[in-house]
């Protein structure tokens, strides 16, 4: 009998060891290393204690979580770097490809210490959401001359968000007006339009072409419309509007005419505003010409229809008395060093080797974006956005006014897709209906 | 045999454990925190700091979780009865002797067997399309304009009636079990009696079915209570005031969505709660309404 209960009684603590381990954090692992391998949380000239084969960060382990997943360009091109790194550096690298929604789960695994020593995500979210878990990366970047070639005005906002420099661009975005160089050939358009009215000639030659001037799809309303809003507002003004309301009897009710004016002159696409991405695609199958949206969009195109589009971009047109003619979006998803990372100095190599030199190259042709290194080449589409973005001072945001008011975003976001939608007699009108939600 | 009661103890322990750590913690901490302002899920209780019931009167003052909870109810009326009533129907039908019984029941239970997320897809891309849709390809042959299926006066009805293809299987198998649980002597003696096809539905199938019923309002209350992906499918990219629900606002309030950094896990576990006092509520309703209907037979 007492051998019995004594089964019992260790099949039971069995059980519940089992059921603890399973259940146990592995952030644990690195503490666990050998002493003889100590972590290069130091400049890697502070190791002093380098493997037998002389690589610069032997034992060394690092985690990362990525935005992108297994199989998309932009991961093919990190897992490259990964492998090249792992040999030259002896480090070991393990990246858990998380996909977009990432970013769901950074803030709590972060706070809970799990194992990760990069992560990848917006760098908006990375400066306000994750902010106090990052780790500075002055220091680091000064000695890597990371100045000399990164983008200031990503590394400003960067700091003015965390108060450090907490992140580094993988990703830069730019956005403005993508269109098909061809298209405007055959409207026989010589140059880009730089202002409304010009603007509004360029969409009309287009259609006497017979090719629709503009597509959009509804996903993306908010950001087209909120162009307009920042030519004829500005984006601090947007916002206190978004918050308190008062919007009729401001240049809104222009900002909204503008839209309310392509529609009813015929110049989007038929089926527009469509679900992501039926119009944008309508540009690759030759239908329409014009879309505004950050500079994925080239690439989203060329791999969905199949075609190599012609592309050029301009910044969203100058408005007659705007407050804010010159604002254009910038954005970046961007690579960040967990402040608990206990190899420091290796995650910064590492994220170096994957945005800068050959990789960051690598990133830019195959993943088809704008380098985050200004010394490599863009792609022949998007010639000129490196310029673009070394002069770049503050940069637009990604429809941050129109979001600030979390209460009232979704509807305000379905009220900018029924703009398109043609649903507003005119700009009043749709202003009205604005400040009604506010009652 | 006697029980080794030492034995039950010890073995019952890891799932006792288990429970308590795994469900009853975490629904606890819930209901605590959403009498807090807490900004992230994970934040230790230090962090905490007493809201009474501020976290509900934001959720019932915001106009997104308002519009959301009525996308919700329109969903379970609307919805439930449709989904229901084709259920019923189909399980009648499958269970009224027709030939090809057995594969009209596995086509009806397919689009189970499919991803959602592939359903939801299909629906967008092949079905509700602009261009090239199924719909809009007999709106055509009828001589008829395109609609927008997938505008913002539609987008709602597209998403629901894709909801509900893709649940009526699922309701009819239930329905299936319940009926032919039912003993054929009662249909025997009933057409006997002269009773129709319908009578016999009306006063036989019907009744002996409340239970079932009851089980079918009960898990289609927690299917919408809980509608998540078809949201998510039907606007990809952020969320809209046509698609939302209580758990994406719940979602969005806890974690954060695109362009919006603010979370406040304080009010996303008010949501939580409200949700399950809505479950409570409608299974106690059922519950009343359907009274003595375990019958025995």
């Amino acid at each position: 009998m007492k051998m019995k209960k004594l089964m019992a009684l260790l099949l039971a603590s069995v059980m519940v060891l089992g059921m603890l381990a399973g259940c146990s954090n592995n952030a644990g692992t690195p503490s666990q290393a050998p002493a003889s391998n100590p972590p290069a949380s130091q400049p890697a000239d502070d190791n002093t204690d380098p493997a037998p084969a002389g690589k610069k960060y032997e034992g060394v382990e690092l985690t990362m979580w990525s935005m992108w997943s297994s199989g998309e360009p932009q991961a093919n091109v990190i897992e490259a770097a990964k492998a090249a790194f792992e040999e030259e550096t002896g480090a070991k690298v393990t990246i858990e490809f998380k996909g977009r929604d990432v970013n769901k789960v950074l803030a709590a695994s972060l706070e809970a210490q799990d194992n990760i020593d990069i992560i990848e995500d917006d760098y908006k979210r990375i400066g306000t959401v994750y902010n106090k878990f990052t780790y500075d990366l002055t220091e680091m970047a000064k000695a890597a001359n990371y100045d000399s070639f990164s983008y200031k005005c990503f590394n400003d906002q960067s700091i003015a968000w965390a108060g450090y420099l907490n992140a580094i661009a993988e990703q830069p975005q730019i956005g403005g007006i993508f269109y098909d160089k061809d298209a405007f050939a055959k409207a026989e358009i010589t140059a880009e339009p730089k202002t409304w009215t010009e603007f509004l000639d360029v969409c009309q030659k287009l259609k006497d072409a017979g090719i629709a001037p503009l597509a959009q799809d509804s996903a993306y309303c908010d950001f087209a419309f909120y162009h307009s809003l920042v030519r004829h507002l500005g984006e601090a003004k947007i916002e206190e509007l978004n918050m308190n309301g008062g919007w009729s009897g401001t240049a809104a009710e222009q900002a909204a005419q503008d839209i309310i004016d392509l529609v009813n002159k015929g110049y989007f696409v038929d089926g527009a505003p469509d679900e992501f991405p039926s119009s944008e695609n309508k540009i690759g199958f030759g239908q329409a010409a014009m879309i505004v949206c950050a500079d994925y969009v080239t690439a989203e195109v060329n791999n969905q229809t199949g075609t190599q589009v012609n592309w050029g971009l301009f910044n969203y047109p100058a408005v007659d008395g705007g407050a804010d003619n010159g604002a254009a979006y910038m954005g970046a998803n961007s690579l960040a060093i967990s402040s608990y990372s206990k190899n420091p100095q290796a995650a910064f190599d590492f994220i170096m080797f994957i945005v800068s030199g050959e990789y960051g190259q690598k990133l830019a042709d195959e993943a088809h974006q704008i380098p985050a290194d200004s010394r490599n080449t863009a792609p022949a589409d998007l010639t000129g956005t490196i310029e673009t973005l070394q002069a770049a001072v503050s940069p637009m945001t990604w429809c941050a006014g129109i979001s600030a008011n979390a209460d009232l975003k979704d509807t305000i976001k379905s009220m900018c897709t029924e703009l398109f939608e043609g649903k507003y007699a005119d700009g009043a009108a749709f202003c009205a209906a604005l400040d009604a939600l506010y009652k | 045999m006697r029980k080794n009661k030492a034995m039950i103890f010890w073995f019952s322990l890891p799932a006792v454990l288990s429970l308590l750590i795994m469900f009853v913690y975490p629904v606890c901490r819930t209901v605590l925190m959403s009498f807090f302002q807490v900004e992230s899920v994970t934040a230790t209780m230090s962090d905490w700091s007493f809201y009474g019931l501020g976290n509900y009167l934001k959720i019932f003052k915001s106009a997104s979780f308002l519009t959301s909870m009525s996308n919700m109810l329109i969903i379970w009326f609307v919805g439930g009865i449709i989904t229901l009533a084709l259920a019923m129907l189909m399980a009648v039908t499958v269970t009224s002797g027709i030939r090809g019984k057995k594969f009209f029941r596995a086509v009806i239970y397919l689009p189970n067997i499919i991803s959602a997320v592939a359903l939801a897809t299909m629906w967008i891309q092949y079905i509700f399309n602009y261009d090239y849709g199924l719909l809009n390809e007999i709106v055509k042959l009828f001589g008829g304009d395109k609609i927008k299926w997938l505008g913002t006066d539609l987008k709602f009805w597209a998403m629901t009636g894709s909801f509900i293809f893709g649940s009526v299987g699922y309701y009819m198998l239930i329905y299936i079990s319940g009926i032919e649980g039912i003993p054929q002597d009662l249909y025997e003696a009933a057409t006997i009696d002269g009773a129709g096809k319908v009578a016999q539905f009306t006063r036989i199938t019907l009744p002996l079915l409340k239970g079932v019923i009851k089980t079918s309002i009960t898990f289609w209350s927690i299917n919408t209570t809980t509608f998540f992906l078809w949201t998510k499918m039907f606007s990809p990219i952020d969320t809209e005031s046509s698609t939302i629900v209580p758990v994406i606002y719940l979602y969005d309030m806890v974690f954060g969505g695109k362009g919006i950094t603010q979370r406040d896990a304080g009010a996303g576990a008010a949501v939580g709660v409200v949700l399950t006092l809505i479950i409570i509520a409608v299974y106690l309703v059922t519950e009343k309404l359907f009274k003595g209907s375990d019958l025995e037979y």
